[in-house]
């Protein structure tokens, strides 16, 4: 348990300056602190730092602007995607028959469900690792707050059910499904399709890659401007894919908000556009990295 | 004019001279006190008291009994000096003819 804790302190103390973090940690070390003493101490400097911080206009901005929105939206689309999928989940995992595969058409069947739950499904991962790289890149030394914030918004939305609610308010498109006279009423009766398929879709699929696009955020370094401009250009176009692919596009492209069957144009799916930010960021920041590194390998095998 | 935990911050720090960085000046309070310092609180009004130009701090060596990190060292300037003697000053002045402050002179 103790080195548990002192693994604690480490981890903590990250979000220090460095110079901070050595004597920090140092003093704690030298104080013959028990772990959880140690600990103790570390998050109350922690959270002064953090709150001296939040007197400043920017977290603020970054909380209203990206956290809460990015947060809610997240949570709403991973919950349609569930449901979506839930069915297709329940059809072939649930009454699996060797006849999804003898016979052609429901083997055509097969292959084209697969195929769009999982570009579905790269897709919310791309979104999510983006929102994330946007987080870690404005909150900077606010993210440990910032990114709780955002996991909080991503989980209580899910625990809550409030997407089912806000879709009503925020015009996107309500999960697929729900409700005792949906069609697919049977299937949310299971609670592993109603409870466990969504949350474990949100962690994989939202948590995680938001957690490690934050990460990524963090720790980029200066880009050249043709560089910088094209990650930006990417990371725009895919946060703005996230927003109108599940809003307004969504709801025209299935005409589910049409109020008359007059025929619209046939609008095309926004959710290719949805691997741009990672592309651009492998693109612009991916050199950088592999350049950094060869550097740091070289200066310390000059120094040996 | 300093508060409390900013003059004991200072004495602290003028008393353990060239030994002065965080755990040390901690320990000293501790000390003195009787009470439990928190590092938070410490950290805090160092940088407090730097912005403030009574000290300057500094990245010292770094010993093995800290598993080799470095110390913060401190010390106090001429104008940290003189607002620690302010304080002082202020804080006897007020005591005087009080009944603590008496029964202290007596014993």
């Amino acid at each position: 348990m103790n080195r548990f804790n002192w693994w604690l302190v480490e981890a903590v103390s990250r979000s220090l300056d460095p110079e901070e973090r050595e004597a920090v940690n140092g003093d704690l070390v030298e104080s013959g602190e028990t772990g959880a003493q140690a600990l103790r101490d570390l998050l109350g400097l922690v959270a002064l730092r953090q709150a001296a911080l939040w007197k400043d206009w920017r977290p603020w901005l970054v909380l209203v602007v990206l956290v809460i929105p990015l947060g809610v939206l997240l949570s709403l689309v991973s919950r349609m995607m569930a449901d979506f999928s839930a069915i297709y989940s329940w059809m072939y995992l649930n009454n699996w028959t060797w006849t999804y595969l003898t016979n052609a058409g429901a083997r055509t069947d097969l292959v084209g469900y697969a195929a769009e739950i999982s570009l579905r499904y790269l897709a919310l991962f791309c979104w999510s690792w983006t929102a994330g790289f946007l987080l870690g890149t404005f909150s900077r030394r606010t993210i440990p707050v910032n990114g709780s914030l955002f996991c909080c918004a991503l989980v209580l939305g899910e625990l809550f059910e409030a997407p089912q609610y806000l879709g009503h308010w925020l015009i996107l498109p309500r999960p697929l499904g729900q409700g005792a006279g949906s069609n697919q009423s049977g299937i949310y009766a299971l609670t592993f399709y109603s409870v466990m398929f969504p949350l474990i879709i949100q962690m994989l699929l939202v948590v995680l890659p938001s957690l490690w696009g934050m990460r990524q955020g963090l720790r980029l370094g200066v880009l050249t401007t043709p560089r910088r401009t094209l990650l930006w250009m990417c990371v725009i176009a895919t946060v703005t894919a996230l927003g109108t692919e599940n809003s307004v596009w969504w709801q025209v492209r299935t005409w589910y908000v049409r109020p008359n069957p007059t025929p619209v144009p046939h609008l095309p799916s926004l959710l290719t556009i949805a691997f741009l930010g990672p592309v651009g960021y492998w693109l612009a920041a991916g050199k950088t990295r592999s350049e950094i590194s060869n550097l740091e390998i070289s200066n310390l095998r000059r120094s040996k | 004019m300093l508060g409390e935990f900013e003059y004991l911050l200072l004495t602290a720090a003028v008393r353990l001279g060239d030994d002065a960085y965080g755990a040390a000046i901690r320990q000293e309070i501790e000390a003195a006190t009787g009470r439990r310092c928190s590092i938070g609180a410490l950290y805090t009004t160092l940088d407090r008291l730097e912005k403030k130009g009574l000290l300057k701090t500094w990245m010292g060596d770094a010993t093995p009994q800290r598993g080799g990190r470095a110390k913060r060292m401190v010390r106090v300037n001429a104008k940290g000096v003189q607002a620690a003697a302010s304080f002082y000053n202020a804080i006897a002045h007020m005591s005087r003819g009080v009944s603590w402050a008496a029964k202290r002179g007596a014993t």
